[in-house]
């Protein structure tokens, strides 16, 4: 399998600072976005300190499984889920801590948004209104539900979405890293196919670029990092009043062919299917 | 005439001008105030005048219809009275002569709020928990002791039925499937299962499965009792007891 990894941020054109951070661990097929809140509180620590703690631990327990897990694993999950979510519990502490201990911190938190690959099947784990999407078929889907305040009047039926986007309360999250001891940390599991992309953002691109314009964007650049710079220049050109983010994973999974198969039912080696080239 | 105000907590969601036609109360859509609550009825509560009265009757609904925080099946309404339907309030308001044209959801007065924030405990508890009622729970709680599986009908596979117990289910020859194919031909992942908040889904991966004879378009809902077809297997998908 290949994975064309594309990735970019940007301070946007309103903000002074970026609180937002990114860190790709192709190693581990691991993509982690985190967007830090509290301005003066340093959100950019937070989110530094989401992603570093998030891409350290994977690192370590790749090496080491038996590191234990934090919070409790779901029978639902697979290992790789749960670890992941481990990791997001650990971020939630060294941050939580870090505000504590540092005044000029507290009240510093961040959204996190984590893709973990294994072969086909990809881990997905996020707090906050930093989104997930999957372009499949020329279809785009949100994966994940965002943890603010307008999103969940929507989903309880209060407002309509027409309203939560013209709200003026579309910061207020309900869930974040680091403003509490514990967190409740959302989980997906979904099986990529050959030619999906996944799309990693943080919310200044979300309000300042619509879905169809995403979804465009993405079939339009097949070269992942063409797209991310693009998504990028798309927020900006429509007002940047956010800091943006964008990871863009374009899949290419390499289908075996018949011969390869055969092969492989014959017991032979099949390494040559194995470098992603496939059709 | 007077109106009704739909509120929720102090938020003024929608207000209807009261005429002579009856003013229909639930979750449907067809409603005139439309409440999508699970804890209000699909045709909850219907307000009209009569003989000069305002006068509101409940219609048979699963939780009831509270005037000022008593169970009304038919009562008359006087000018402040609340009603409460699930965990919505609506204000009886006969003193407002102007019709005023409906516009929902511009009069949630909230100040503008740039920076990030996070609600604290109690203020995410007094904004939403409110919602999260009875009528939710019991609609929750008999579905959760329902299992989802998949029975097979026909073709081969590993076993005769699976439990969805996971957010994923593969179908597909591959190690990692649940559903093991064992057809010759049968790919390594033909098809998925996700586990939702409401419910499960068929997607597609090497082939595009039918659902009771249809291909799919996209990530599909399954129902009680529908029929799969995947390169060659038949399954069922039903909750068992």
């Amino acid at each position: 399998m290949r994975v064309d990894i594309g990735a970019r941020t940007d301070v946007g054109r309103v903000r002074s600072n970026n609180e937002d951070c990114y860190r790709l661990v192709p190693a581990l097929n691991l993509f982690v976005l985190s967007d830090g809140m509290g301005g003066e509180a340093h959100g950019e620590v937070a989110s530094a300190l989401a992603v570093e703690t998030i891409a350290a631990h994977c690192l370590d327990t790749a090496n080491n499984p038996s590191i234990p897990l934090l919070g409790e694993p779901r029978a639902d999950l697979s290992d790789k889920t749960n670890r992941l979510a481990s990791a997001v519990h650990l971020a939630n502490h060294r941050i939580h801590e870090a505000a504590l201990s540092d005044p000029a911190h507290r009240g510093m938190g961040a959204t996190i948004l984590a893709a973990w690959l294994d072969g086909q099947r990809m881990s997905l784990v996020h707090v906050g209104d930093s989104r997930a999407y999957l372009l499949r078929g020329g279809v785009l889907e949100q994966l994940t539900l965002d943890h603010s305040l307008v999103a969940e009047q929507v989903r309880r039926g209060l407002i309509t979405p027409q309203q939560a986007d013209t709200s003026t309360m579309q910061s207020v999250l309900i869930r974040a890293l680091g403003t509490r001891p514990e967190v409740e940390v959302d989980a997906d599991e979904q099986l990529l196919l050959d030619g999906d992309s996944v799309l990693l953002c943080s919310d200044g691109l979300t309000r300042m670029v619509t879905d169809p314009e995403i979804a465009s964007n993405l079939i339009t650049h097949s070269e992942a990092q063409a797209a991310a710079d693009r998504l990028v220049e798309l927020a900006n050109e429509n007002g940047g009043e956010d800091n943006i983010t964008v990871v863009v994973l374009h899949l290419r999974l390499g289908s075996e062919g018949l011969l390869a198969r055969l092969r492989r039912w014959a017991g032979g080696p099949s390494d040559a299917a194995s470098s992603g080239g496939g059709q | 005439m007077g109106r009704l105000l739909l509120k929720f907590d102090d938020a003024v969601l929608r207000e209807v001008s009261l005429g002579s036609r009856a003013v229909t109360i639930g979750r449907a859509p067809d409603n005139d105030i439309p409440i999508d609550n699970l804890a209000v009825s699909n045709y909850h509560a219907r307000i009209y005048t009569e003989a000069g009265r305002l006068v509101i009757e409940d219609l048979n609904s699963l939780n009831g219809t509270f005037v000022n925080d008593q169970r009304v099946e038919r009562a008359a309404l006087h000018d402040g009275d609340t009603i409460v339907v699930g965990k919505h309030h609506i204000v009886v308001d006969e003193s407002h002569d102007a019709a005023l044209p409906l516009d929902p959801g511009r009069k949630v007065v909230a100040p503008k709020v740039d920076e990030t924030m996070v609600l604290d405990t109690k203020q995410r508890r007094e904004m939403l928990q409110l919602a999260v009622d009875a009528g939710e729970r019991s609609q929750l709680a008999p579905s959760r002791m329902r299992v989802p599986a998949l029975k097979v009908l026909s073709g081969k596979t590993d076993q005769k039925e699976y439990v969805l117990s996971s957010k994923l289910t593969v179908i597909g020859k591959s190690e990692m499937a649940t559903v093991r194919l064992r057809g010759w031909f049968a790919p390594d992942v033909a098809a998925q299962i996700n586990k939702r908040e409401d419910g499960y889904y068929l997607g597609r991966a090497d082939r595009v499965p039918k659902v009771n004879g249809q291909p799919i378009t996209g990530l599909t809902r399954l129902n009680d009792g529908d029929l799969i077809e995947v390169d060659g297997v038949q399954l069922n998908f039903l909750y068992r007891d």
